[in-house]
């Protein structure tokens, strides 16, 4: 499997992604380190806890991950949560659509882990 | 030859981002053309901008970070005043932070992610580091490192900005300098020297904080100071000498002022150029240091300016003549034309006649003199060249040696050239030396005088004990006629003292086997006096004033006469 076929798989935009990062290896080097990053975690704990701030920061910084590996599904979902926790944004879902959208992300999340885990594999051995 | 590359400093980009793909992402696109560095987060960002004591070109900001976010280190950058410089642009995703973040410093923005932004982001960053570089230069070149005041061209430029755009303003121009700074820096050290400029740039400063104006250190030890008019200037001065006095009480440092006021329609350049002058009259005057340009200043500083501008066409014009005063032999009775002195005339189209002590001091201080000089020699050598042939006889003929004469490296073979050219002997073509030529670089005067000597030519040492250093002088120089002050000459028939002198230094001169001119003779009791004291040889308008060529020629048609009549 090669870098666009993962792409394919997760719904990601290489074309994107490779505009950001410039050279396959870069990609290479971030799309491999996502599985392990604690932002995903950190929302999670963060949506559990319906802590408003971390629920800004950790949406914000996945965002900005997320839009540079041009995973496109996470962005947007991402996008939404910090949308809603912005520190002056009003409140515009309850709870539980939060928990549902955090829901998607963590499939989408581990959709990609386990791709990227296929992805590995493959380059590496 | 070194190229535009290699004077210019390193460009370097600090990349503040908590997200490594960030900076993964700045730093591909820009380190093909930077140096790029990488912090984490604002505290990390701080510890480089101070590893790097603030040399960085620009600093790519994150705005939300762990630790210490962009907020954060955008106010600390503002609140240093070597980091406060450093262009800043703000990298984010939320445009309500923008505004902010510009308020703040930040001289621009790029959002995230960086799709497709690579151009964008090299262009902005080379935009901002040029107009930050060009600013860093102007800010530098704009202020003396030393003292903090203007440098010479930013200040004058600024006045006249007031000049032109503020006319109700009534600016005076001051100039400060400092005595013998050159002494201080050699005698106390550089550092010693340089403090010296910062505490008067500092008080200056404290001045201008009170009383409107600006201010500039010129050059080396020159201050301009443009400024509201004062009442006081002696106090203004005293207080500068007061702070410069307390930098060390063993070391005396003084200062002088020259003030020109304002005045309609004159611009600041020629305004200092006035102050300036007035500052020069008042070099060396410790008792008064301070000097207000007036209006005797202005018509005599414009005189000379004629005078200088005038020289070149009056050499071509032939308005310069030279005159001739007889020397006499009072050895013999009656006494004797045995030589004489050429002397300089300036027959001005415009002004008339001017008097030597109008225009000598002025060439003899910007070195024109040679020129007068040159001019003096050559006619006067034509001249005895042309008695010659007339009368039959040679009447040998002093002139004067400037001080810059000295330091002219052709002097000696046009010296030689010219009495060839006239068949002179060199004997009959003496030089007359001041005091003031010898002070300055003594053995320079010494060398060549022995080159001339050795050559035949006879010096004349000029103005004995007018100085202070005649006798050091004379220790020092070999000569071949001490020609005696007039001021000796002028009391010896009512002064005993005066008198005495006379007869002292008739005896050095004895002693040195070198006869004596007394220059300056008016009376017969004067002649008398010197004759019987033993003097050789006199000069003075008790036989003539310095007259032209075809009075002089009466003197030597008289000569003649006396000879002929005598081998009768």
């Amino acid at each position: 499997m090669n870098l666009e076929e993962l792409y394919q798989k997760i719904g990601g935009d290489y074309s994107r992604a490779i505009k950001v990062l410039r050279i396959e290896k870069l990609l290479d080097k971030h799309i491999r380190k996502l599985p392990a990053n604690q932002i995903f975690a950190a929302l999670d704990q963060a949506g559990k806890d319906m802590d408003a701030t971390a629920l800004f920061e950790n949406a914000h910084a996945m965002k900005g991950i997320t839009a540079n590996l041009g995973l496109v599904h996470i962005c947007d979902l991402a996008s939404v949560i910090s949308e809603e926790f912005r520190p002056g944004n009003p409140r515009t879902m309850s709870d539980d659509e939060v928990r549902r959208i955090i829901g998607d992300i963590n499939t989408q999340f581990q959709n990609a882990v386990t791709a990227i885990a296929e992805y590995t594999s493959s380059q590496d051995s | 030859m070194i190229k535009s590359r290699q004077i210019q400093r390193p460009q370097r980009v600090l990349v503040v981002d908590d997200q490594e793909i960030n900076r993964d992402a700045l730093g591909i696109i820009l380190e093909d053309y930077y140096e790029v560095l990488y912090a984490e987060n604002g505290r990390q960002a701080m510890n480089v901008l101070q590893d790097y004591h603030g040399d960085i070109s620009i600093i790519m900001l994150d705005l939300m970070m762990p630790e210490m976010n962009g907020f954060e280190v955008l106010q600390a950058l503002k609140a240093d005043d070597q980091l406060k410089s450093i262009p800043v642009i703000v990298l984010t995703a939320d445009k309500s932070a923008e505004l902010q973040a510009l308020q703040m410093g930040a001289a621009d923005f790029i959002t995230k992610p960086f799709v497709d932004m690579d151009e964008v982001i090299l262009a902005r960053v080379s935009r901002i580091i040029e107009l930050s570089e060009g600013r860093q230069l102007i800010s530098a070149a704009e202020h003396d490192s030393l003292t903090g005041l203007y440098s010479r061209n930013f200040f004058f430029e600024y006045a006249y900005r007031i000049y032109t755009y503020h006319p109700e303003l009534h600016m005076d121009a001051v100039v400060l300098n400092i005595e013998q700074f050159h002494t201080v820096n050699d005698l106390h050290g550089r550092e010693f020297g340089d403090e010296v400029l910062r505490v008067i740039g500092s008080e200056i400063r404290a001045f201008l904080r009170e009383s409107e104006g600006i201010a500039s250190r010129i050059e080396a030890d020159r201050f301009d100071i443009y400024c509201i008019h004062q009442n006081d200037y002696a106090s203004l001065l005293e207080r500068f000498q007061k702070k410069v006095s307390e930098i060390s009480p063993n070391i005396s440092i003084h200062l002088r002022m020259g003030v020109k006021e304002w005045q309609k329609g004159i611009e600041p350049f020629l305004l200092f150029d006035r102050a300036q002058v007035a500052c020069n009259k008042v070099r060396g005057d410790y008792q008064t240091p301070l000097m207000i340009y007036n209006e005797d200043m202005q018509k005599k500083e414009l005189l000379n300016q004629q005078l200088l501008n005038d020289l070149r066409p009056a050499i071509e014009h032939h308005q310069f003549k030279v005159y001739y005063q007889p020397k006499y032999d009072i050895r013999c009775n009656p006494p004797r034309l045995c030589s004489c002195e050429a002397l300089i005339r300036w027959n001005h189209t415009d002004l008339g006649m001017i008097p030597p002590f109008s225009f000598i001091p002025l060439f003899e201080g910007n070195g024109l003199i040679n020129i007068v000089d040159s001019y003096v020699w050559a006619e006067a050598a034509r001249q005895v060249a042309e008695w010659r042939r007339k009368y039959g006889i040679t009447i040998p003929v002093s002139v004067n040696l400037s001080r810059s004469d000295v330091f002219d490296p052709t002097l000696v073979d046009r010296l030689v050239r010219l009495v060839k050219d006239h068949h002179l002997d060199p004997k009959q073509f003496k030089l007359e030396v001041t005091e003031s030529a010898y002070t300055d670089n003594a053995q320079q005067l010494l060398d060549v005088i022995e080159q001339l000597r050795d050559l035949g030519f006879e010096v004349e040492m000029d103005d004995f004990g007018s100085g202070y250093s005649s006798l050091n002088m004379l220790s020092e120089m070999p000569i071949d006629v001490l020609k005696m002050d007039m001021k000796f000459i002028r009391n010896i028939e009512t002064s005993p003292t005066d008198l005495r002198l006379v007869q002292l230094i008739l005896d050095i001169a004895s002693y040195l086997h070198v006869p004596v001119v007394a220059e300056g003779v008016e009376t017969i009791g004067q002649l008398d006096l010197l004759r019987k004291s033993g003097c050789d040889l006199v000069q003075g308008y008790f036989f003539s004033p310095p007259v032209p060529p075809e009075e002089f020629e009466l003197l030597i048609q008289k000569e003649c006469e006396t000879e002929r009549n005598g081998n009768i």
